[in-house]
């Protein structure tokens, strides 16, 4: 493609665009799908369907502090606080038919995936039940081998019922080119989403975690479309720039390179910031650096089996492997990225994401002997989490890291 | 009678560790829907891991703090060596909790063998092809860890076996209301099949259904349960006939499991198995809403039931989602129902006195 320009296409793919493109098909008569994160949104975008991502509104709505309305109505409904907070501030936002963006219109199908945790099976469930919207499940047995051939092969039939779900729902019939064409552009969006997390192992690491927290958006929500492959590719130039002219997040320079363990706490980003303010700077997440972009073997999609590669994209889900790989990860990253520290943040909210950590500690300290800090909170949910209590221990993590930069050279 | 069912689950450890010095081996399984049919046709032992009522084993499993107490107490007691009798774990999943603290148990070496069961979501012709190769990798590996391989036939026998305890159990249910039988004593008629041998429970439940005495008139108002953890629904259960109710019939989602439809007994015993599975159990998170809801109401229609106390474990997003549809359609139908959410520990419980106490009262 040619040269665009970052802040152009930029202002394409925020979250208030895509509500302004939601209302935008609505009322062009496009059906709308409430959708999971981590299904082939690529087929959804190849067939016209538009999908809504109850979690990403949910993240979105904390992130701005307009997420207490849609709690409210999930207490009112009787679900328990024990409960995932995207799950319910998710299903605050559908029964309320209002974003922090304004209101959302009725959808039209659901569709989920059951591989990134159990409550979506649930979730999607009460949504089918209670909305009475036709729904659709891919299902992915839970595993601890993702990479299985019988296992990928299951997944991609599911990709072509869900064809046949949505054809059988909706007036839209799937083109294999339009398909073609929109796994070229989501290729190229996480190609060079990969690039870009590649530039972090730069000294000093260009990116702030803050800023990708809110740039991982189009790639959860809107893969497939061009302004989304447009906007990673001209990212990743800016980010080039930015290596080149040695810019970093971390204020006065960057003297401790981190690893962020768990989703980001939305309701807090702010958090990540005062790390910054310390010349702390994130170089790699498994948030950013697994969950997301091309996670096919080669690292590219295969545009000549299209449903093949997205079932091996999909099914390829870090929290469905076994500690012991989910170290591997942290062992190379670690040595690749020449990390000083790992804040590990206990999710209450996420199972998948929390259960394991303490063991990845003891094998991270086993190995690499780095500090590590683990915050206790929730996501999206900002009760019990303390601001003062945060900066607290993010300042005795820090001084630790001093230490050691005093007593060896390196921290 | 009962004494006997009791005592069978009050010394499952050691019962069990018995049949280890036979020679038998002993799989566990977490939680109910792991194929034990498949364990018992490769010669061995499937039990139950049930959660203790020593509520100090949770401190042990050191897990993190927003986790069940099951999860908690189970990881205690294998960090206690209370489970020192176990060959390996077989872990089929309702939950995300149950489904990574497997990942601990790997981690840890807990058991010499450990075992997800890949149950897929549906109940489709290409799930259950799924499925039936996903039994026979099991099937496969439990063989080669007892020397007995899972042939056909032997697995026709094993789930003739368990077809038989699910009938008895519902002949159990059916007569229960009426019947003078406690609701505690009930219980470890239930939990002693989840961790005795089935041919075992078989005969014993055979027995106690041609001595069953008849029952006293029952005192109102009468109760369903439904619960997960045991040891919390025996205190429930107590509370509520502290305060002058009679539960006449419970739902824990493992019994529901022996209670629904028996697996078929014919063609491909693995395809069989696979279709008895998948989405036929009435259990929170695995099973559709309506007939959930559906399943609970007419079981208290049967049973007389006028009232529902539905027990949370805290932190278990199985039942705490589940809640909010079931009550949708509770106060549609006016069923009259208590949730209540509680740690499995005695002050926990002990706190919902009150509720219990006030839900019994406006049932009189």
């Amino acid at each position: 493609m040619g040269e665009v320009d970052l802040k152009t296409v930029q202002k394409k793919v925020t979250a208030g665009a895509s509500h302004r493109k939601l209302l935008a098909a609505a009322e062009s008569g496009q059906p709308i799908c409430v959708a999971s994160a981590g299904i082939p949104n690529e087929v959804m975008h190849a067939m016209g369907v538009y999908p809504i991502y109850p979690e990403s509104l949910a993240a979105i709505s904390a992130g701005i502090g307009k997420a207490g309305p849609f709690f409210d109505e999930s207490r009112t409904r009787g679900l328990s606080n024990a409960i995932c907070s995207y799950t319910r501030s998710g299903l605050g936002i559908c029964w309320t038919s209002q974003t922090a963006f304004g209101p959302i219109p009725r959808p039209t199908i659901a569709v989920t995936d059951v591989n990134m945790c159990c409550l979506h099976a649930t979730w999607w469930a009460y949504l089918e039940d209670h909305f009475t919207l036709p729904t659709f499940y891919m299902d992915m047995p839970v595993t601890d081998d993702p990479g299985a051939p019988e296992y990928i092969d299951y997944y991609e039939s599911q990709v072509r019922d869900m064809v046949a779900f949505v054809e059988r729902h909706t007036a839209c019939r799937l083109d294999m080119d339009r398909l073609r064409e929109a796994l070229a552009d989501s290729d190229r969006a996480g190609h060079y989403w990969k690039k870009m997390m590649e530039l972090r192992r730069h000294r000093p690491s260009p990116m702030s975690f803050r800023a990708l927290a809110g740039q991982v958006l189009p790639l959860v929500i809107a893969l497939g479309e061009r302004d989304t492959a447009d906007f990673y590719e001209a990212l990743y130039h800016q980010c080039l720039e930015d290596v080149k002219e040695g810019k970093t997040p971390a204020q006065g320079g960057e003297k401790y390179r981190l690893i962020w363990n768990g989703i980001p706490i939305w309701h807090h980003l702010q958090l990540i910031n005062y790390f910054e303010e310390k010349g702390a700077s994130f170089v790699w997440e498994p948030y950013t650096s697994l969950n997301w972009g091309n996670k096919t073997s080669t690292g590219r999609l295969d545009l000549d089996r299209p449903f093949h590669t997205l079932a091996e994209k999909y099914t390829n889900v870090y929290t469905n492997k076994p500690i012991a790989t989910r170290f591997e990860y942290f062992d190379q990253a670690i040595r690749d990225y020449a990390v000083d520290g790992v804040v590990m943040f206990s999710n209450r909210s996420c199972r998948p994401q929390s259960i394991g950590q303490q063991e990845l500690v003891q094998l991270i300290q086993e190995r690499h002997g780095l500090p590590v800090l683990i915050f206790e909170g929730d996501q999206a949910d900002p009760e019990g989490f303390s601001w003062d209590d945060a900066r607290m221990r993010v300042d005795g993590f820090i001084e630790i890291l001093e230490g050691r930069t005093r007593r060896g050279g390196q921290a | 009678m009962i004494a006997r069912f009791r005592e069978l689950f009050e010394q499952r450890h050691d019962r069990a560790r018995a049949l280890k010095r036979q020679g038998r081996k002993i799989i566990a399984s977490f939680y109910g829907l792991t194929p034990k049919e498949l364990v018992h046709a490769a010669g061995m032992v499937p039990v139950q891991l049930v959660e203790d009522r020593d509520s100090r084993y949770e401190a042990k499993g050191e897990l993190l703090p927003y986790l069940c107490g099951m999860s908690k107490n189970l990881t205690g007691q294998i960090a206690s060596g209370v489970l020192d009798y176990v060959d390996g774990v077989m872990v089929a999943t309702v939950c995300d909790t149950n489904r990574h603290l497997l990942d601990i148990w790997v981690h840890q070496r807990a058991f010499p063998n450990h075992w997800l069961v890949r149950t897929p979501a549906k109940d489709d012709e290409g799930a259950v092809t799924y499925f039936t190769n996903e039994l026979k990798r099991l099937a496969a590996e439990l063989g080669a860890v007892s020397g007995h391989p899972v042939t056909d036939d032997g697995l026709r026998e094993s789930i003739a076996l368990f077809n038989e305890n699910r009938s008895l159990f519902r002949r159990f249910y059916a007569a229960r209301p009426t019947a003078g039988i406690s609701a505690e004593d009930a219980v470890y008629v239930f939990a002693a099949t989840l961790t005795s041998p089935v041919e075992e429970h078989n005969a014993l439940m055979r027995e106690l259904l041609a001595s069953l005495p008849p029952g006293a008139p029952r005192s109102d108002p009468k109760l369903m349960l439904s619960a997960l953890n045991m040891p919390m629904a025996l205190e429930t259960i107590r509370m509520a006939e502290k305060y002058g109710a009679t539960v006449v019939t419970d739902d824990f989602p493992h019994n529901a499991r022996y209670g629904s439809t028996e697996v078929p007994t014919d063609g491909d015993p693995f395809r069989a198995l696979a279709r008895g599975y998948l989405r036929k159990v009435p259990a929170p998170g695995s099973f559709p809403l309506e007939d959930r809801a559906v399943w609970i109401r007419e079981a208290m229609e049967r049973a007389s039931a006028q009232g529902l106390i539905y027990v949370i474990q805290l932190y278990c997003d199985a039942y705490a989602f589940e809640y909010a549809t079931l009550k949708e359609r509770f106060d549609r139908w006016k069923l009259p129902h208590l949730k209540i959410e509680a740690e499995a520990t005695p002050s926990s419980i002990e706190q919902l006195n009150v509720r219990v106490q006030s839900f019994v009262e406006s049932l009189l």
